[in-house]
């Protein structure tokens, strides 16, 4: 039962929480309200499950082609902006959710990447990955909206991969 | 579809090609990924697109405007950032709740920092992934270099709207 309860927690709460809105509308609006919402997530959904399909299948289609212990050569300690270049590119282009990324970070660190570029790595995955930009933010919150944001934070995994280079946190991967 | 479905369509048939020249086992592996994935999300959607449907409807109209509205200014920016890192969940739990907060009103240079903070901060994931994989240097080392960037994000996209005028959401 705990463990049951630990896979699904995220989705145990956001249900709670749901349920917790459905009353909450109901009470103040009635049922059509309920109804009405339940639609427009139904709407929703159809609109994000092309591009949901296609995200998952090239994020698949990347895992079976991309070997990460052979780009992080290029990002040892003495690579320089040129390393932390590389690892902004391949954060962008690392596909899935955070039990693939971070996982990835060992791998990294195991063959020869440091700590600089492995932040400029993570950071970069997380503000500009492909997926989460092309089926979550560009198709939600519209294409100007995503250009402009990722423009802006385009080159600031460089600057934090800088940063974690001069900062005296010397970090080992765990064993 | 939008332009940028069918882009993302084209990328993926493009990378699926590059598997079948290794060989039909990786074009199935893929696929047989592909589904796994699908399975585990949709229990997800179904819960969290709701969710995000009713919070749209009891936030008022306006609720954001004060806070995190156009002309919330630097304040507004700070507050997008550190409540973008509280949000919990995946993209496919804070975006339609990202999309409620738009559409109550708030500014895009704000929008900008709450996404961006969502991104670097991201509590939920650091007690769930970061801290159990990668230890809690890392996580230190991480977020005293990247502590700046969601509020200097912000704050380029007040300085770059000033001038070339964005609007939020697709309909």
């Amino acid at each position: 039962m705990t463990s049951f309860l630990r896979r699904h927690a995220s989705l145990l709460v956001i249900g709670a929480i749901a349920s917790l809105g459905a009353a909450a509308l109901w009470q103040r609006d009635g049922g059509p309200a309920v109804g009405r919402a339940l639609y427009h997530a139904w709407e929703l959904f159809l609109f994000i499950a092309p591009s949901l399909l296609a995200g998952m299948l090239l994020a698949a289609a990347l895992r079976q082609l991309m070997s990460p212990g052979a780009l992080a050569r290029w990002m040892g300690a003495e690579s320089g902006w040129f390393g932390l270049a590389v690892a902004t590119l391949a954060g962008m282009l690392t596909p899935g959710g955070p039990m693939a990324a971070f996982p990835l970070v060992l791998v990294l660190a195991g063959a020869g990447a440091d700590r600089g570029a492995l932040v400029a790595y993570i950071t970069s995955w997380t503000l500009n990955g492909f997926q989460r930009v092309l089926v979550y933010e560009a198709p939600l919150l519209g294409p100007g909206f995503a250009i402009l944001r990722v423009v802006i934070t385009l080159p600031m995994p460089l600057l934090a991969g800088w940063i974690a280079r001069r900062l005296p946190i010397a970090w080992e991967p765990p064993k | 579809m939008t332009p940028g479905q069918i882009f993302l369509w084209v990328l993926a048939v493009i990378a699926l090609g590059f598997c079948l020249r290794r060989g039909p086992a990786a074009v199935h592996k893929a696929g047989v990924e592909t589904g796994k994935n699908l399975i585990k999300i949709l229990p997800m959607f179904a819960v969290a697109l709701p969710m995000a449907a009713f919070l749209a409807e009891l936030i008022p109209a306006d609720a954001a405007v004060a806070w995190i509205g156009p002309d919330s200014g630097f304040a507004g920016v700070l507050l997008g950032s550190v409540a973008g890192g509280l949000m919990p969940g995946g993209p496919f739990v804070t975006f339609p709740l990202v999309l409620a907060f738009a559409k109550a009103g708030a500014g895009v240079p704000q929008m900008v920092a709450l996404v961006s903070g969502w991104c670097v901060f991201a509590v939920h994931r650091i007690i769930t992934w970061e801290y159990p994989v990668l230890g809690w240097r890392f996580v230190a080392l991480r977020l005293l270099s990247s502590m700046l960037l969601p509020v200097s994000a912000g704050l380029i996209a007040e300085l770059v709207v000033e001038v070339l005028p964005i609007a939020l959401g697709s309909r």
